[in-house]
């Protein structure tokens, strides 16, 4: 048998496939949230005059705000026994995550939002669609991103390679195991982009044939 | 004459027999017993009288009243636990030894880390039984006894299978703490990252599900779980440090004799085992006791005026930080500010030498971290854009390869792997996990710049294939065609910087996490560190888009 695959224990497929999950599951929660805030801010940036321009100014702190440092911040500066309308809010590890990935979700999809917003003002209904695919790409950068939650011992796939890395004892195991590590991230982001790529150039003919039809019917 | 030498024999024996019934103005007994004798019987023999007599010592009042006030802990397994009106444990039953004394009754007072000192300056308890280390800090606001009752010691557990036998295993490990834990300084110094945690109680169980892979606190503390088999079975004690000094405590003022009275109760208890004995009886670690038995069993600690005798008792724990020459108009700041305007803003950083030092450090090695990743960024962009634009196969399937690679490992895992090579390599420093940070950082935005350049390569080539252009004006053309895409993935190597504290790497988010370990000021720190972080890539961002505006410029009629 192979002698990593004999050192790792059995529940190790199982928590790191959960830990996966925990991954998808802080992607989810911070593109959620990031969806509300950002559209909201393409909508101000796009109104323009003072409400567009603390928009744009809101845009870029939240575009230049360090995820990791958020995610501290946000651990340290919210009270334990804080409450909202009453309803205690505790936060958990994973929301912590989900939250300081938020500025990061919230500029992108604003930057794409101002970009659909000014696509559908010139009559190019399927341009703005294109949204749709940078919000996905957004997606799987969340879940990359998400492995930052082993720092604060969040169970999610990065945080249970990591813990069982240290029960193997050469570096060659190790280096082995963080292979494992990047396969299992790697196909889903990757097969992520490549389905993103193709509806994105489908998407691109679609727009370039619907010009090419206007312009056909003006002449 | 015989009857005359039979008087004068009488007589030299009946003096002979009153000299020695006569008390002679021998020497004291120096033993602490006849000492504690002493002093009860002289308090004993003032009262009834006494107890109407303002500002009685306390030894004077207990004995009065008949009763101790005892400021015990109510949750702290095998030191003091109650459950109902039952109490148990290793402080618990030095109190009642004491009571029984005294000759008195004891009544239970909870108190916990916050309230005890405050209980006994309000004369609210008599005496503080209650794991209070003895530091140089409380000296200065009760009066502890001595000799000690207890020491603890802060203790690393870890899983049973876990290889750490000394410090240097553990440079590099994320270790769980408690914030404020006064040996987390120690461990910062040793090169271990700190996981803070609020409470004592959450480490057991953040160990049992993984999430620390090795946990440090009180000895003490930890004892109690190490009797539960299942705990037992999984962790065991690693390293011990920072030993501190358990102290009794009386208030400063107005407890003088009782004071005196339970220095001679303490030294009595360690000569005779009492200690050692009750702890037994606990569970409770017995080395400390065993070998404070042995020090009071000395003829020269063995006396009277032992527990003054610096050979005979410990030391309280320096806790003192040094101050920096800021410290006084940083404290006189924060007051200022707070109350002129309500905002509670603590600068713990700028107070105490260690922390300063901690703080300049990290500002130092996150810039020199941004500028490190910002460089290799660029660098690496650089040769995987041509080795991915290469028409040489073999050298662009390599590059296709690590590019793909690198896009598809998170850069925790990147980071992480290039700590684990270099740590093979190197001894584990700070240092070192800078030096890993910066090629991780760089290899893991370059390759997606290096892709940008390569695609630039590409669509350059095909369009201008007709021109013959030399190489340098190919890839100086490509590099202004990708201009924003480099300038994007080089402000994410700034925004991703700190994440090198990870490894380790001394950065100011890692050096600020470590001063909060040991002071307080959380909100303030984390709320600077944001900015900091804020503001620093908010100036790459700008010097960006120069350099965007630069390599644009260069080729507009491209």
């Amino acid at each position: 048998m192979n002698p990593l695959l004999d050192r790792l224990s059995s529940e190790f497929l199982p928590r790191f496939l959960s830990g996966l999950a925990v991954n998808f599951e802080i992607a989810g929660i911070a593109i959620a949230l990031g969806l509300v805030c950002g559209i909201l801010l393409a909508m101000a940036r796009v109104y323009g005059g003072a409400v567009g321009a603390a928009a744009a100014t809101m845009i870029a702190l939240m575009r230049a705000a360090p995820t990791f440092v958020v995610m501290f911040f946000l651990l340290n500066v919210i009270p334990r026994n804080a409450s909202l309308f009453g309803v205690p809010l505790v936060l958990s590890g994973v929301m912590a995550v989900a939250l300081s990935l938020l500025p990061y979700a919230a500029a992108y999809i604003a930057d794409a939002g101002v970009e659909a917003l000014q696509q559908l003002r010139r009559g190019s209904p399927l341009g703005s669609l294109l949204f749709l695919p940078n919000v996905t790409r957004a997606f799987f950068v969340l879940v990359m991103s998400s492995s930052a939650g082993a720092a604060i011992g969040v169970p999610e796939g990065i945080a249970i390679i990591l813990r069982q890395a240290e029960q193997l004892p050469s570096l060659g195991d190790k280096l082995a195991l963080f292979a494992v590590g990047i396969v299992f991230f790697g196909i889903p982001l990757q097969a992520g982009f490549a389905v993103m790529s193709l509806f994105q150039r489908r998407l691109s003919r679609a727009v370039m044939r619907n010009r090419e039809a206007a312009s056909l019917q003006r002449s | 004459m015989i009857a005359l030498a039979r008087l004068l024999a009488g007589i030299l024996a009946i003096a002979a027999c009153v000299l020695l019934a006569s008390p002679l103005p021998a020497a004291e007994d120096p033993s602490p017993d006849a000492a504690l004798t002493r002093l009860l019987q002289e308090q004993r023999t003032a009262l009834p009288g006494a107890c109407a007599q303002p500002r009685l010592d306390r030894l004077t009042s207990i004995l009065c009243s008949g009763k101790i006030r005892i400021g015990v802990r109510d949750y702290y397994p095998l030191f003091g636990t109650r459950t109902g009106e039952t109490r148990e444990g290793y402080e618990i039953d030095v109190a009642r030894a004491i009571a029984a004394k005294l000759g008195v009754d004891v009544v239970f007072e909870r108190v916990n880390a916050a309230s005890r000192i405050p209980m006994l300056a309000d004369d609210r308890i008599d005496l503080a039984i209650a794991t209070m280390g003895h530091n140089t800090q409380r000296d200065r606001e009760v009066r502890f006894i001595r000799p000690h009752y207890y020491q603890s010691e802060t203790t690393l557990v870890g899983a049973r299978d876990l290889a750490v036998a000394d410090w240097k295993d553990v440079a590099g490990r994320t270790i769980c703490v408690t914030v404020g834990n006064g040996s987390n300084a120690e461990l910062v110094s040793r090169g271990a990252r700190l996981m803070l945690f609020d409470e004592a109680v959450m480490l057991p169980d953040r160990l049992r599900d993984q999430t620390c892979t090795l946990a440090a606190q009180d000895d003490s503390f930890f004892a109690f779980y190490f009797t539960e088999p299942g705990f037992a079975d999984r962790f065991s004690q690693k390293l011990g440090f920072a030993q501190v000094p358990w102290g009794m405590a009386v208030a400063r003022t107005g407890s003088e004799r009782l004071g005196r009275a339970l220095d001679l109760i303490s030294q009595i208890f360690h000569r005779d085992g009492v200690f050692l004995d009750t702890a037994r009886a606990n569970r409770v670690g017995t080395g400390f006791l065993e070998r404070q038995r042995a020090v009071w069993h000395q003829p020269e600690c063995n006396t009277a005026a032992g527990s003054t005798n610096p050979a005979c008792v410990l030391p309280a724990l320096s806790a003192a930080l040094q101050p920096t020459g800021l410290a006084d108009s940083v404290t006189a700041f924060e007051d200022w500010l707070a109350s002129s305007t309500g905002i509670d803003l603590l600068l713990p950083m700028l107070k105490t030498v260690p922390a300063w030092s901690l703080f300049w450090s990290g500002v130092v090695n996150s810039l020199v971290l941004v500028i490190g990743t910002l460089a290799a960024t660029l660098v690496l962009a650089l040769v995987l854009g041509t080795a991915l634009s290469s028409r040489f196969s073999l050298l662009r399937w390599g590059a296709r390869g690590l590019t793909i690679t690198l896009q598809s490992s998170p850069i925790v895992l990147t980071l992480v792997i290039a700590a684990a090579i270099l740590h093979a390599m190197f001894t584990y420093s700070s240092s070192v996990a800078l030096v890993a940070a910066i090629p991780a950082l760089g290899l893991s935005n370059g390759a997606n710049a290096g892709q940008a350049i390569s695609e630039a390569i590409v669509t350059v080539r095909a369009e201008r294939a007709a021109l013959h252009m030399d190489r340098i004006e190919l890839f100086s053309r490509a590099l202004g065609r990708s201009a924003t895409q480099i300038v994007a993935f080089l402000i994410n190597a700034a925004k991703g910087t700190p994440i090198a504290s990870f490894i380790g790497a001394p950065e100011l988010l890692s050096a600020l996490t470590d001063i909060t370990s040991f002071s307080s000021g959380r909100v303030t720190t984390y709320s600077l560190l944001l900015i900091f972080y804020t503001a620093v890539v908010m100036v790459v961002v700008w010097a960006c888009g120069k350099f965007r505006s630069f390599l644009e410029r260069s080729h507009v009629p491209a």
